[in-house]
């Protein structure tokens, strides 16, 4: 059984990991943005990270709620002190509460799901970092909602993405608003558009979804985080990709999780190939093994492991607030490059809510060689107490160590740059042909020191913010690496060596391309 | 609540035709607004709702009492009630604005707790109801009667104030304590950080309403602990198991219908509360009997989870799950989660059994069927009695896997005896 393989009783004692260095360079970096507002603002605040100047250094976008969106050009010299500046790129409108970059028609230029309380937009990459609103031809439907939650993906044999909006209460239900979720919406594609939207329905106030290959199958179904503040007879949801889409029922497999679900973040911890989920709620988060049979098909049918694993986050570490936590993005991301893949989660109260933690630093869980977490977010430097919400872990001056980015709700955002002395790394990029450009749906495998690693490239996940373009593997000590593509029509590509500390470029059939930041 | 949307409806948008709002409708949706917050506010696990139950009740039925000489005010029977502020002799008050400004203090104060949701909702329909209750009254009138209301609910609130139980922190769980050890002990059943201590340790020795204490109703001592194959604790552990192993659809159906989850559910209390507004409603009952069943069942509710704590801590019993993974199966999963606190007695059977007593004295013997549920998926069920409900509230816990049989049966004697000194209270004059 899996579960057992998770928890080794009598692991030997095993070198504590290197405790990442954060410097908090928010105020030189020019960054200023905010997510402002009330009630109406009280979930989302993303930030979304990807280039669209063409220079393939992450350039950075914000919910601003109240405020207008804001999008911030990447002027970071490689390797040097964050340095942003305000673009022009007609994403600033109000009422945004979350951001997702993906290259809908795969002209190379990214686009970007503009998530917002009330209409929302999918917005057309122009180039130059600038953006409208996408043309009448690629049939996408405004969806009229209070939107909280994003992923697409390209479904086999499709040249159009499906894109899969979550959103959360009737905004018309002003005094009983417990029970009114909305429908999620699912635009298929048909041709070269969107059909109209399907309703996914039950909806359970969604805050996260994410198109995902649970099982290895070679397609992916959609998991849906819901906030159980504000369902009826609701709980987590997992969607079969069948037309129509279908939820998982008990009877195979999918047992009922009732939490105020706020983000997803999915990783193969364990190096079997099958991806272990983070999920974010309040007090205690939630981290799930597939429980794999002993015999028969393979099941949705998880175990939390989060406390055995010191993975729980409950309550503030430090600060001296003892009441519990309240938890919004996530994240995996090997911050100090040791191979193993450590846990990001945004914390912050929901907005004055004081039976929980006002004072709610963020966590940085690191993880061990024997499977289990170490808090390392006071050490590392990152235990704000702002009200945090979206965040992505991207490397900004593309000098191989993930750097941090932090919204927060009516308080700046926060940037550190990482100046861990940690271990070798690599960064790859996949680019196909054609359509799905950005080859969402492949995973993407690395040997090295003995360890294979591997990640799916999707677009959702998280809190209300989502990242394209450079992904990031540890390598500890190795001076190079072994990667390979499963693409997403299911071509194995094959093992093709990189040297470590390098960015590399991967496309189906060809040798890898370094690429030099500069 | 999908039973009380007619009624809702009448009372928010009437406004705009120039009605006024009668002291039923003002009940009526303050009731359904704490439902919802006892639902979505963390701290009210479900002996701290019934806390509230119990002191809304009591407070509607003072403001009301205060001015219908039939209804004799709780003062002086209920412990520590003193007399509240009586109305002017010879002036006007109007009654919806009354009620409607005693029940919104008291929801202010009870729930000042929780969310921005459920301030959000507090705030509005407060507003909204007071604007409508006032419409086309004298000013004068309506200062009198909203001074009135509040200056009652600022009295019961100062009476709730040294309960023992005003103050609750992390959510009812404490920081620290040493769990008592031993054979058959209670264990903690979950793995949530907060549960690993049990859930309000002192909850028995509050002040009780109307039972002298919390010792005022025991029950008999639990069966005494054994792992033999054979003896009396071993065979209702089996019967727990096997129960779940051969369980039927409707045992199911019923497991979940009285499951009443804290934070997922209106609770045990709400649950009961809820049955009694559907009740009421149907025989659309008078203004005084409302007020008289929400204060006796509220008082009942409370009295009944105090004596029921009060027990569990003495005898701290742990739960099936912990005894059959240990001696019987150990991939046993209960149906229902099991609640973090000891095992015996079952509090709701004790609830169960206490609100069928009251409900049963002030209603006599009612067919009713109960839709509490029906927003979460759950089918109405209907019932002959309210003592039919309450033994089918008790044994689905044995269905869900949380319970073991004499709990059960203890619980509602308990409650039944909890019941009696709540139904013995002189209501009416």
């Amino acid at each position: 059984m899996r579960l057992a393989l998770l928890l080794p009783l009598a692991a030997p004692a095993l070198a504590e990991p290197v405790v990442p260095r954060f410097v908090d360079e928010t105020a030189a970096s020019g960054v200023e943005s905010a997510y402002e507002g009330g009630w109406a603002y009280m979930v989302g605040g993303g930030v979304a990270a990807f280039d669209c100047s063409g220079d393939l250094r992450p350039e950075l976008a914000f919910a601003g709620g109240e405020r207008p969106a804001s999008l911030w050009l990447n002027r970071t010299p490689v390797g040097g002190p964050l340095a942003f500046e305000r673009g022009r790129s007609g994403i600033e409108m109000e009422a945004v509460t979350g951001l997702y970059p993906l290259d809908v028609e795969g002209d190379g230029l990214l686009d970007l799901m503009v998530l917002r309380n009330g209409e929302s937009l999918l917005m057309r990459g122009l180039g130059g970092c600038r953006f409208e609103e996408a043309p009448a031809s690629w049939g996408f439907e405004r969806p009229e909602a209070w939107a909280t939650a994003f992923a697409a993906t390209w479904e086999r044999g499709r040249d159009w993405p499906t894109l899969a909006v979550g959103t959360y209460i009737d905004p018309a239900e002003e005094f009983f608003p417990w029970g009114s979720c909305t429908d999620n919406l699912l635009y298929r594609p048909e041709r070269r558009a969107f059909a109209a939207p399907l309703p996914l329905r039950p909806g359970h106030c969604a805050l996260s979804m994410l198109f995902t290959d649970w099982a290895r199958a070679g397609a992916p179904d959609l998991r849906v985080s819901n906030d159980r503040e504000y369902y009826k007879g609701g709980s987590e949801q997992l969607w079969r990709m069948t037309d129509p889409p279908t939820p998982y029922t008990e009877a195979e497999g999918w047992r009922t999780l009732r939490i105020w679900g706020m983000g997803i973040a999915g990783r193969d911890l364990d190096g079997d190939g099958l991806q272990e989920y983070a999920l974010t709620s309040m007090a205690d988060n939630k981290l799930q093994a597939l429980v794999l049979p002993q015999d028969g098909p393979l099941l949705p049918t998880y175990a939390d492991v989060a406390f055995a694993r010191g993975a729980i986050a409950q309550r503030p570490y430090t600060g001296g607030d003892v009441r519990p936590s309240t938890a919004w993005h996530v994240e995996w991301a090997d911050v100090n490059a040791d191979a193993l893949p450590d846990l990001f989660i945004a914390k912050g109260n929901v907005s004055e809510m004081p039976d929980f933690a006002q004072a709610d630093p963020n966590n940085l869980l690191l993880l061990r060689e024997d499977g289990t977490f170490v808090e390392a977010g006071l050490e590392a430097g990152v235990a704000s107490m702002r009200q945090a919400r979206g965040a992505a872990l991207v490397d900004l001056d593309l000098d191989g160590r993930l750097d941090l980015v932090v919204a927060n709700r009516n308080a700046g955002a926060e940037l550190w740059r990482n100046e861990t002395e940690g271990g070798r790394w690599l960064q790859v990029r996949l680019e196909m042909p054609g359509a799905n450009r950005d080859a969402v749906g492949a995973f993407v495998e690395v040997r090295a020191g003995g360890r294979t690693q591997s990640r799916e490239v999707t677009v959702g996940g998280g809190h209300a913010g989502g990242q394209m373009g450079w992904w990031h593997f540890g390598l500890g000590g190795a001076g190079a690496a072994e990667v390979r593509v499963l693409w997403p029509d299911g071509t194995e590509g094959p093992w093709q060596r990189v040297e470590a500390d390098g960015f590399v470029r991967l496309s189906p059939g060809a040798e890898p391309r370094p690429w030099e930041p500069g | 609540m999908r039973a009380w949307g007619g009624a809702l409806a009448v009372a928010l948008w009437a406004g705009a035709a120039g009605a006024t709002i009668a002291p039923e409708e003002a009940l009526a949706t303050n009731t359904r607004l704490m439902l919802e917050l006892v639902r979505h506010t963390p701290t009210y696990s479900p002996p701290v709702a019934s806390r509230a139950f119990a002191y809304v009740g009591v407070a509607a039925f003072e403001a009301v009492a205060g001015g219908d000489p039939s209804l004799r005010s709780l003062a002086g029977q209920l412990n520590g009630l003193t007399p509240p502020p009586a109305r002017e002799a010879g002036l006007d008050y109007d009654e919806g604005v009354l009620l409607q400004a005693t029940l919104a203090t008291m929801l202010a104060e009870l729930f000042a707790n929780t969310g921005p949701t459920g301030q959000r909702s507090l705030a509005g329909l407060s507003a909204r109801l007071a604007e409508q209750a006032a419409e086309g009254l004298d000013p004068g009138v309506v200062a009198r009667s909203r001074a009135q209301g509040e200056a009652v609910a600022r009295h019961v609130l100062a009476w709730a104030a040294t309960d023992g139980g005003a103050v609750v922190q992390n959510l009812g769980f404490p920081v620290a304590m040493e769990l008592p050890g031993g054979p058959g002990a209670w264990t903690p059943t979950s793995r949530l950080v907060l549960q690993q201590l049990p859930l309000l340790p002192d909850w028995g020795f509050n002040r009780t309403f109307a039972m002298p204490d919390g010792a005022s109703c025991p029950v008999a001592d639990p069966i005494p602990y054994s792992e033999e194959e054979g003896s009396a604790f071993h065979l209702q552990a089996e019967e727990v198991l096997e129960t779940s192993r051969a369980l039927t659809q409707e045992q199911a159906e019923i497991a979940r219908f009285w499951a009443d989850d804290a934070m997922l559910s209106v609770t045990p209390p709400g649950h009961w509360v809820s049955i009694a507004q559907q009740v009421l409603d149907a025989r659309e009952a008078p203004l005084d009997l409302r007020v008289e069943v929400m204060a006796v069942l509220g008082v009942a509710l409370a009295d009944a989870f105090i004596g029921c704590w009060r027990e569990k801590y003495r005898f701290n019993t742990l739960r099936p799950v912990t005894y059959i993974r240990a001696q019987l199966d150990p991939v046993f999963e209960p149906l229902l989660l099991t609640p973090p606190f000891p095992e015996y007695p079952s509090g709701h059977s004790t609830q169960s059994g206490a609100a069928a007593t009251v409900l049963t004295a002030l209603l006599g013997e009612v067919a009713f069927t109960d839709r509490t549920g029906e927003d979460d998926g759950l089918a109405p069920r209907s019932f002959p009695s309210f003592w039919a409900a309450a033994e089918e509230a008790g044994l689905s816990r044995l269905y869900g896997g949380i319970h073991f049989r004499q709990a059960i049966e203890e619980g509602l004697a308990q409650g039944r005896c909890v019941g009696a000194y709540a139904a013995a209270l002189e209501t009416r004059r």
